[in-house]
This record gives C-alpha cells, sequence and structure tokens, in this order.
C-alpha cells in the first residue's frame, strides 16, 4: 500500500493533489426505516478481515505522512444511502457482500423490521498534497 | 475527522448503483478538475474517471481488470467523452512519466 502511495507521488506534479476515499469501516453502516431520514432500527459492522485491510492502509496513509511525502490539506466523511425494498432484499445483498457483515445488529422487535430499508454506509475521504 | 462542508452529507445510492454518483462524489472533495490531468487509479470500470473526464483536461483511467476497463472504453464512447483513456495497470508500478498528472485519484483503492 505504501508503493502504491509512493508511485501516486511519484506520477503527481509538484504540488499536485492525491485523494484517498475509501468505505469507513471503523463506523457501522446504520439501518434505517423507510427512507434517509426514517429511524434507525439497525447497524452493520464490517467483516474482520476487511476491517484489518483497511487498518493497513490507514497505517500507509500514515507512514507517507510521516515521512513527509504528502501533507493532509482535508479530511471528510459522506454518507451514502442504498435503498432496499424489504429485509429480504437486504439479506441478500449482504449475503454477497465483501466488506459487510452478513448480520444486521437490530435495535427494534422483528416486528418493525418491515417495509423498505436504506443503508448508509460511511465514506471518509483524505486530500493529500504532494510535497 | 475534521468537520467539513461535505461530513454527513448523504450521497444517494441505489441497488443498480452501489457507489456514490461520480459527480456527487468528486463536488464532495471539493477539487476544481478543470484543465487539470487526472489519473484514476484502481478505477474499475471508470465510474469516476468518466465524471471526472466531464471537468477535466484529461483523464487516464488505470486499472488490471481488463474487462473493466473495456466496460469502460464502450461508456465513454457512448457519452462522446474523448478526453478519457484506459489502459491496464497496476498501482504499486504505474507505468507513467514522473510528474505527469495534477490530480491522482484512489477511490476504493487503498
Amino acid at each position: 500500500m505504501v508503493d502504491a502511495l509512493e508511485e501516486a507521488r511519484r506520477i503527481l506534479v509538484d504540488p499536485g493533489v492525491l485523494v484517498d476515499a475509501r468505505p469507513d469501516s471503523r463506523v457501522a453502516a446504520r439501518v434505517r426505516s423507510g427512507s434517509e431520514r426514517g429511524r434507525v432500527i439497525g447497524t452493520i459492522g464490517t467483516q474482520r478481515d476487511t476491517k484489518t485491510d483497511d487498518q493497513l492502509s490507514d497505517r500507509a496513509v500514515r507512514e507517507v505522512l510521516r515521512r513527509g511525502l504528502f501533507r493532509s490539506r482535508r479530511r471528510g466523511r459522506m454518507w451514502h444511502a442504498i435503498p432496499f425494498e424489504d429485509r429480504s432484499e437486504l439479506h441478500d445483498y449482504l449475503d454477497e457482500h465483501l466488506r459487510f457483515s452478513r448480520r444486521v445488529g437490530w435495535r427494534v422487535p422483528e416486528a418493525k423490521r418491515g417495509g423498505r430499508l436504506v443503508v448508509e454506509r460511511a465514506i471518509r475521504f483524505e486530500i493529500l498534497e504532494r510535497r | 475527522m475534521s468537520a467539513t462542508a461535505s461530513a454527513g452529507r448523504i450521497l444517494p445510492g441505489g441497488l443498480g448503483y452501489l457507489r456514490p454518483p461520480a459527480e456527487i462524489e468528486l463536488a464532495a472533495y471539493g477539487i476544481d478538475l478543470r484543465g487539470l490531468r487526472v489519473a484514476d487509479i484502481g478505477a474499475g470500470e471508470g465510474r469516476l474517471a468518466l465524471g471526472a473526464a466531464r471537468q477535466a483536461d484529461s483523464v487516464l483511467a488505470i486499472d488490471p481488470d481488463r474487462s473493466a476497463l473495456s466496460r469502460g472504453r464502450a461508456e465513454a464512447k457512448r457519452l462522446g467523452l474523448r478526453n478519457v483513456s484506459f489502459r491496464e495497470g497496476a498501482a504499486q508500478s504505474l507505468e507513467l512519466r514522473d510528474a505527469s498528472f495534477d490530480v491522482v485519484l484512489m477511490s476504493w483503492t487503498l
């Protein structure tokens, strides 16, 4: 991962900009009832292996910052909303997902998990300036 | 995380759209790409590269997946985008000249 960041730096002009954006596995995805403004009725974590990979990526970014190859210009987080017709569709999605855990941590009883659902997942980004 | 204008913003998604629309993702980064040379590393089918090509001077999309690149090329042609090109390659060893890009995008790449 550090080698990829070094390559990015090599092809950038001085002071060019590198954007690193990834799903943020430090934050659980939120399951909302009905719409993006609906009540949060559950959360979805990240698979353990993926979390480890994400930590390695974080470490790589920290290393290039520490070595002075880049400086951090700005960081932020966005939420990406993915709608589902119902719980069954959500579970089908999770069964095939490479990042999310297979199970939802529900906060409400089963009777209140019906209808349309929206999963919001966090995306973090950092704007790095070549030094 | 530092607070930014885009922090907490909800990006639209959908089952056929499991990644944010490129123009919205790019806007969140707050970089004016007009007139710039952009490399999208790990571009896949070029979702972000094609979005960037609407603003940038030129965009090079790089990915090891030849079939994804092929789909990206077809989409670029369909959209009439002539300033985006697709090349097979790995992030760790880019066969590109030093200092040849103003912006490098690594979205879902590291």
